[in-house]
C-alpha cells in the first residue's frame, strides 16, 4: 500500500520534508508505520507522546489500520496561547 | 464564514457574516499578536484542509452546545506583525451570555483541535519569505 505521509511545524523541519511516501503491507497500523518513521528520523522520537495523528483529515489513535492511499499527518501539539 | 487567509482579516465582515435580525447580542474575540520581547511577528502555518473541516465541525458544535444562531471563525495564515490580528471569532445570539461563551468556548477548541500552527518570525526569516 502507497501512503503519503504530512509533517507540520517543528516536525517537517526535524525531519527536512513537508511530505513522504511511504510503502507499506497491507493492514498494518498507524502505529507501525510511525515506528519505522521514528527509527527513519530519529530526531522525531522524543515527540511520540504529544504528537497528534491524522488519517485522511480526522484525528486517529494510533491502533488505526491504514488503507492504501491514506493521508497521514504527523502534527506538533496545536500552538497554545494562554486562556 | 469560516476562513484561513494570508490577506488581513476584515473584521467589520466578519460580524457582518453572522448579524440577524432574531440576534440580541453579538460578540466578537480577536486574538491578535502580542510584543513579548524579541517578537516582531508569528508566522502561521495551516494543514488547510483539515483546519477548515475542524472549524465546521466546531461552529456546528457551539450552535447546537450553547443555541446561539450564528457563528464565524477567520484565522490568517503566514506572516503577521505585532498588533495584526491572527484569528477573530464572531458570535450572534439572542442574549449576550450565550454569545460571550460560546465565543469563549469556541476559541478554546480552535486552540486545541484546529491544526494551526505559529512560529517566532525573528527566529523563521526564510519562511516568511515564501
Amino acid at each position: 500500500m502507497r501512503i503519503r505521509v504530512k509533517l507540520f511545524a517543528t516536525y517537517r523541519e526535524l525531519v527536512g520534508a513537508r511530505d513522504l511516501l511511504r510503502s507499506v503491507p497491507d493492514g498494518v497500523r498507524l502505529a507501525d508505520l510511525l515506528d519505522g518513521l521514528l527509527r527513519e528520523y530519529p530526531r522525531l522520537a522524543g515527540h511520540r507522546d504529544t504528537m497528534l495523528l491524522a488519517v485522511n483529515r480526522e484525528f486517529v489513535e494510533p491502533t488505526e489500520r491504514l488503507r492504501d492511499g491514506d493521508e497521514v499527518a504527523i502534527m506538533p501539539p496545536v500552538s497554545g496561547g494562554r486562556p | 464564514m469560516i476562513g484561513i487567509q494570508r490577506r488581513r482579516i476584515d473584521i467589520e465582515a466578519v460580524v457582518a457574516s453572522v448579524r440577524r435580525d432574531d440576534a440580541g447580542a453579538v460578540v466578537l474575540f480577536l486574538g491578535t499578536v502580542r510584543a513579548d520581547p524579541g517578537i516582531r511577528a508569528l508566522d502561521y502555518e495551516v494543514y488547510r484542509p483539515m483546519a477548515l473541516t475542524k472549524m465546521k465541525e466546531l461552529a456546528g458544535r457551539a450552535r447546537t452546545k450553547f443555541g446561539i444562531l450564528d457563528l464565524s471563525i477567520v484565522h490568517r495564515l503566514g506572516r503577521v506583525p505585532v498588533g495584526g490580528d491572527s484569528v477573530a471569532i464572531a458570535c450572534a445570539a439572542a442574549h449576550r451570555r450565550e454569545a460571550f461563551e460560546a465565543a469563549a468556548w469556541a476559541m478554546d477548541e480552535v486552540k486545541r483541535i484546529v491544526p494551526i500552527w505559529k512560529a517566532e518570525a525573528a527566529q523563521t526569516k526564510r519562511r516568511g519569505r515564501r
